[in-house]
């Protein structure tokens, strides 16, 4: 009985924790902040990000959403097309709901444009 | 025996939050949406860098919750490539023409309405103050809350007047230096999203209470 109650008791008190996190960030916002804020540090941001993507990868962890297609993004940005293929590539196996925007940056390097969208 | 059902009382009423008003989610929950397009905030600050390091704070809330947040810098980057370089001009856009641009189930629209430091001689108030609506790609509004967040640095208490004094110049000068908006920011975004009354509710990916 002692022992239920004490289960009951840890049980309420982490119910009463802040929710516990799904995802490992590894500082993902405060990269993107960085970057940013001081624009010099968009390579060193980048790497750190392909660092923690790779920890990740190798922990078979899931990597979080938009992780992928943001480096994705800032490959392109910094001129390699191929490394940005890669990352949108697999935002979108690891997010089937991005598939429509991955596809579209994957096949043109850009979106449909605004016009092209019938609303 | 009666001590600890007296105890577990207590500590079931301090979990649970006061007990405000809920928001209306019928829509949200009829909607059911799986993936949140984060666009770039209306800003009517007069900092014109609020709304890029806003939009870095609310991804992490949101796929807590369990959605899929489509990646805020490429979503961004696409807008500018639409012409669309400010948050106001893509706020006038469509809630329709953006889910569909992008494949998003919901859009959330986030108004910086302050995002400021009032400096007085002894310490100074930082505030950040945000609108946020959430609309479903067919147009319906699924969710709204506004969020104020203040902070005034907490001045040392040295147990002397004349260094007390001193101490609390310093904080309000380097705070005017380079007032820090993301812990705020990202507690705005935090309580407004996963602490009641306000919360939305959990999304599919959400698997751990």
């Amino acid at each position: 009985m002692r022992l239920f109650y004490a289960t009951l008791c840890a049980l309420v008190l982490t119910g009463c924790a802040a929710p516990k996190g799904m995802y490992e960030w590894g500082g993902y916002d405060a990269m993107l902040y960085g970057s940013y804020k001081d624009p010099t540090t968009v390579a060193a941001n980048m790497q750190k990000l392909e660092l923690h993507i790779q920890k990740l990868e190798q922990g078979k962890q899931k990597v979080p959403p938009g992780l992928y297609a943001d480096l994705g993004t800032m490959y392109l940005q910094a001129g390699d097309k191929q490394k940005a293929k890669a990352n949108f590539m697999k935002e979108r196996e690891a997010w089937p709901e991005s598939t429509g925007l991955m596809d579209a940056l994957i096949n043109n390097g850009t979106v449909p444009k605004a016009s092209e969208v019938k609303s | 025996m009666r001590a600890l059902l007296f105890a577990m009382a207590v500590i079931l009423t301090g979990c649970a939050t006061k007990q405000l008003e809920k928001p209306d989610l019928t829509a949200f929950n009829a909607a059911k949406p799986r993936s949140i397009l984060v666009v770039p905030a209306a800003n009517r600050s007069l900092d014109v860098d609020a709304p890029n390091y806003l939009l870095t704070t609310l991804t992490v809330p949101l796929a807590e919750k369990g959605y899929y947040v489509f990646p805020v810098h490429t979503a961004k980057t696409v807008l500018e490539q639409e012409g669309f370089f400010d948050g106001d001009q893509v706020q006038k856009q469509s809630p329709e023409m953006l889910a569909q641009l992008f494949g998003a189930d919901a859009v959330l629209f986030v108004t910086i309405n302050r995002w400021d430091a009032q400096y007085a001689v002894l310490a100074t108030t930082v505030t950040v103050d945000f609108d946020y609506r959430l609309v479903y790609k067919d147009g319906t509004e699924i969710w709204k809350a506004n969020k104020k967040m203040q902070y005034s640095p907490q001045q040392q208490n040295t147990g002397n007047p004349v260094a007390n004094l001193i101490a609390a110049a310093l904080t309000a000068a380097l705070e005017r230096a380079k007032p820090n908006y993301m812990p705020l920011a990202q507690m705005a975004n935090v309580q407004v999203l996963m602490g009641e009354p306000t919360a939305i509710p959990n999304g599919p990916y959400r698997t751990v209470n």
